[in-house]
This record gives structure tokens, C-alpha cells and sequence, in this order.
């Protein structure tokens, strides 16, 4: 990575962040309404270990309910861009999915299926990402080369073989955008589904209704740096995954 | 010779247009046939047919004796498309060897290493590449080894060399010569160049415009192993010219 790759950032974030502290203390804003950066990060000094607990449970909900959603999508999506007909029964469910407010269904999620268990918080997760996967899936599959299919064709793969040969891979472009844009969807869903399960959710909502200032936003920076290193991750693994494809190879001059 | 291919009546239609007009057509084991005719005529069509990849509207299409479509399934047909088709995500090796890969229970035992015939035809710095750092041609030299790898006894190509320069397709010409002749192998190859028939082949068939049938049927008596400068043969441009002419005549 050269310097101005690295340093343009860097630059971004010192501005962005200066900019928030000298308007906290030229507004003199309240800390509940809005905290001093240098204010927020003396306090995750002060309690390190427990927010990185915290990132860590609020990281495994959503990374279990994005697995849970992938592997749900795929074969959503492969039963999709193989029937026309189920495609078009399918549809309207998951824009159903895509348009409820989850937030407005949380509570209902987590008296069901146990208010102190992490299971409501990885199943509202993979609910909310499943819409964005399973039509990234099929459209990618749908759009696997179809010189491609008749070539396997030729050789009577089977539908499994198509599916891991060909369908599959041509379907992640489509899938590693549909992650970003989840990424940050399934934080957010598991930070407002984790009250009373650990978590930097559990740790904002107390705060909130203590009146914490200083803890609430020390979890929202909490939050933000998680999914900063979420959507790092996840580009560093789309190169390593897709270095064949263009969009892994094109720089900007 | 034993017969590898024999066509018996065969009409094809899509919906209302008729693309294939009754051809009966025997090609004899080991031959390289290569169809020619104006665009849009139903050759491609002809050969996926006769590749198994198409059922006929009416009439026969056999492989060895055995109806085409089955011929395909058990590997007994392999397939080199105009475009190379080579999947992005895999090298260069991983490519060469995708249709043996597929379907594994009908690889016969004439298999061919395809790394041994990726250096045949030069690409052995490029074993571990992508599709995307080569060129065209080598593209299709890969497209080509996947095809051979397979071992299959008839191999179908429609038009392969079509997107490539006129420089690599002559390259490609005698490096496709050198990889077919001996191997035993049958080729059907669609194409729309004259002199690329005429080079390869052993007889050319001429179809006329759609729906398709025979209108000549030219022996090319060019001798193997066919040299690489058989195109300097004054018996190689009396033959253009009568392939050219009977394109003319089928036209009519």
C-alpha cells in the first residue's frame, strides 16, 4: 500500500474527529447529547476489558446470524435462479422481510424465543440480512455465462456440479456487495436486539436509561470501530477470495 | 474405416423456422469435416446437434452407432466453443482440466494429461495464471486442451478461431493440425473461413443459406500430416476456389 493510500484516511478520520471535538466545546453540548471524542476515549481507557467484551459478543451475534443468513440465501437464492415461478413466489416474501421494521418486531422476537438468550438477537440478524443475500445470490447465479452452463452441460454435470462450479462463484461479486451493505445493517440490528444478552447493545441501553453520557457514547465509538474492522475484514477477504475479478484488479489512477 | 458420425434425415425447427433441412450426411472415423456456409444457415446448429447439446426435430443423429445426446453424456463428444468460456476464477492448469473434473464417472480410459498437452501447445509459464493475463489466442489454445484432455473421440468445434487475428489464427491453424493428426480423434469444425477449411480439413461440406442442407461435399486431398506451409500449394488454391464457388452455387 503506498503512503497516500494509507495517509488519506488517516487525514479524513484526525479531521472529522477535530472537527466533532471543537464543536462539542464551542456549543458547550452536553455529554448525554453529545460527547468530546477525547472525553469518550478517557472513558474506554478507563474500561477497556469491558468494552472489548462487549465488541466481541456484539461481533459473534452478528457474524452467526450473517452465516446463518448466507447458507439460508443460498439455497433461497439457487431455487430462485433455477424456477421462474418460485423466483416470483419468493420475491414478494423477502421484500416483506426487507420493508418491516425490524425494531418495531424486536420485542415480540425476544419474548418468543427467550428474552435473556442470544438466540432472538442471531435470528432477527440473519432475518434482516436474509432479503439483501437471497436476491444477491439469485441474480448472480441467474448471471453465471451461458457459454459456461453449455460447456459443463456438454459433459452432464449435475446440478450440484454446476451449482459449485460455476453458479457459485460467478455469484460472488453480487454477494460480497450485498455483505457490505449488511455489514453495517446486522451491527445495528444486533446493538438494538441485545438488551438483557451482553453486549454493546446491553451496554448503550443501560446507559441510556441511566442517563450515562460518557458510557453510551464510548458504545457507539465501540460500535463504529467494529464496523469499520467488520468492512476491512470483509474487503481483505474479497480480495483474497476474488483476486481474479476485475473489480479486485482496476486501480484509480 | 468405421463410421463416427451418421446423420440420417435430420430436420431441425425452431418454432416455425426451420434451420435444418433433411441432411443425411456418414463421416468416417478419424476424418476432420469442417462445414461452411452463410451466416445464419443453422451450422452452428448442425453441429450441436450432431454434438448432442440439440435433439432433432425429426431424423437421426448418431455418434458411434449410439443417438448423439447419449454419446454426449458419456464424454464421447468433446465441445470447443467460438468463445473460450474459460471460468475467471480458475488458473490456466485449473481450466485445462475443468471438463475432467465434471462428472468423473464417465472419464474414459483415454483420458489425456492436460498439463502434457499445455505444454504442447506453449502455455507451460502459464500453468498458474489467469484467464485474464492471457491473450486471446492463448485463451483459446486452453479452450482447445480442455477439449483434447477429455479424450473423446469426436470433437466438435464452432468456429474457435473466429475472434482472433489473422496472425493467430494462422498460428493456431497449424498448432490445431499438429494436435489433431494422429490422435485418431473426429473433428466436425464450423467455420466461416475458407482458407481455414480448406487448410485443416479432409473433406468440406457446403451448406446453403437457412434452413441448412448439403450442397457439396469436397474432398481435400492435401495429404497428412498437412504441412504448416500448405497454403503456399497451388492445389490448396484451386481447392478455395471450389469451395468458394460451390458456396456461390449453394446460394443461389
Amino acid at each position: 500500500m503506498n503512503r497516500t493510500r494509507l495517509l488519506a484516511p488517516i487525514a479524513g478520520l484526525v479531521v472529522f474527529f477535530s472537527a466533532w471535538e471543537a464543536l462539542v466545546r464551542a456549543f458547550d453540548i452536553r455529554p448525554f447529547v453529545l460527547a468530546k471524542p477525547s472525553r469518550i476515549v478517557r472513558y474506554l481507557a478507563q474500561f477497556p476489558d469491558d468494552y472489548l467484551r462487549a465488541s466481541l459478543t456484539t461481533m459473534r451475534h452478528a457474524t452467526l446470524g450473517f452465516a446463518v443468513a448466507i447458507v439460508v440465501a443460498l439455497m433461497v437464492g439457487a431455487v430462485m435462479a433455477a424456477s421462474s415461478f418460485l423466483e416470483q413466489a419468493t420475491q414478494p416474501v423477502l421484500t416483506l422481510i426487507a420493508v418491516t421494521p425490524f425494531a418495531a418486531y424486536i420485542g415480540s422476537v425476544k419474548i418468543g424465543l427467550g428474552a435473556f438468550s442470544e438466540k432472538p438477537v442471531i435470528f432477527i440478524v440473519a432475518l434482516v440480512s436474509l432479503p439483501a443475500f437471497t436476491f444477491a445470490a439469485a441474480d448472480g447465479m441467474r448471471g453465471a455465462d451461458p457459454s459456461s452452463r453449455e460447456l459443463l452441460a456438454s459433459v452432464d454435470a449435475s446440478a450440484w456440479e454446476v451449482m459449485w462450479h460455476l453458479r457459485l462463484p460467478s455469484a460472488l461479486p453480487s454477494l460480497f456487495t450485498a455483505a457490505k451493505y449488511n455489514t453495517g445493517l446486522a451491527l445495528v440490528v444486533a446493538y438494538l436486539a441485545e438488551r438483557g444478552t451482553g453486549g454493546l447493545g446491553e451496554i448503550g441501553a443501560r446507559a441510556f436509561a441511566n442517563n450515562e453520557g460518557d458510557r453510551l457514547w464510548a458504545a457507539i465509538l465501540s460500535m463504529a470501530i467494529l464496523g469499520t474492522i467488520s468492512l476491512v475484514l470483509l474487503n481483505l477477504l474479497q480480495r483474497a477470495v476474488m483476486g481474479w475479478h476485475a473489480s479486485q484488479r482496476t486501480q484509480r489512477s | 474405416m468405421p463410421t463416427a458420425v451418421t446423420l440420417r434425415g435430420l430436420r431441425k425447427s425452431f418454432g416455425n423456422l426451420e434451420t435444418i433441412s433433411g441432411i443425411d450426411l456418414e463421416i468416417a472415423e478419424g476424418t476432420f469435416v469442417s462445414v461452411i456456409g452463410p451466416s445464419g444457415c443453422g451450422k452452428s446448429t448442425l453441429l450441436r446437434v450432431v454434438a448432442g447439446l440439440e435433439t432433432a426435430s425429426s431424423g437421426d443423429a448418431l455418434v458411434y452407432g449410439e443417438p448423439a445426446i447419449a454419446a454426449r453424456r458419456r464424454k464421447q463428444v468433446a465441445i470447443v466453443p467460438q468463445h473460450p468460456g474459460l471460468l475467471p476464477w480458475r488458473t490456466v492448469r485449473a481450466n485445462a482440466r475443468l471438463l475432467l473434473d465434471i462428472n468423473t464417472k464417465a472419464n474414459g480410459s483415454t483420458t489425456t494429461d492436460p498439463i502434457e498437452l499445455l505444454e504442447r501447445v506453449g502455455l507451460t509459464a502459464f500453468l498458474d495464471a489467469h484467464p485474464h493475463e492471457l491473450s486471446g489466442g492463448m485463451q483459446q489454445r486452453v479452450a482447445l486442451v480442455r477439449a483434447l484432455a477429455l479424450g473423446a473421440p469426436l470433437l466438435a468445434m464452432d468456429e474457435p478461431l473466429a475472434a482472433l487475428d489473422e496472425i493467430t489464427r494462422s498460428e493456431m491453424r497449424v498448432m490445431l493440425n499438429q494436435l489433431v493428426e494422429g490422435r485418431g480423434v473426429t473433428t466436425i469444425f464450423v467455420t466461416h473461413s475458407i482458407s481455414e477449411a480448406v487448410a485443416l480439413s479432409d473433406r468440406v461440406l457446403v451448406t446453403s443459406p437457412r434452413p441448412a442442407r448439403i450442397v457439396a461435399d469436397i474432398a481435400i486431398g492435401l495429404g497428412r500430416p498437412r504441412p504448416d506451409d500448405v497454403d503456399d500449394d497451388p492445389q490448396f488454391f484451386e481447392l478455395c476456389s471450389r469451395v468458394r464457388h460451390a458456396l456461390q452455387e449453394g446460394a443461389r
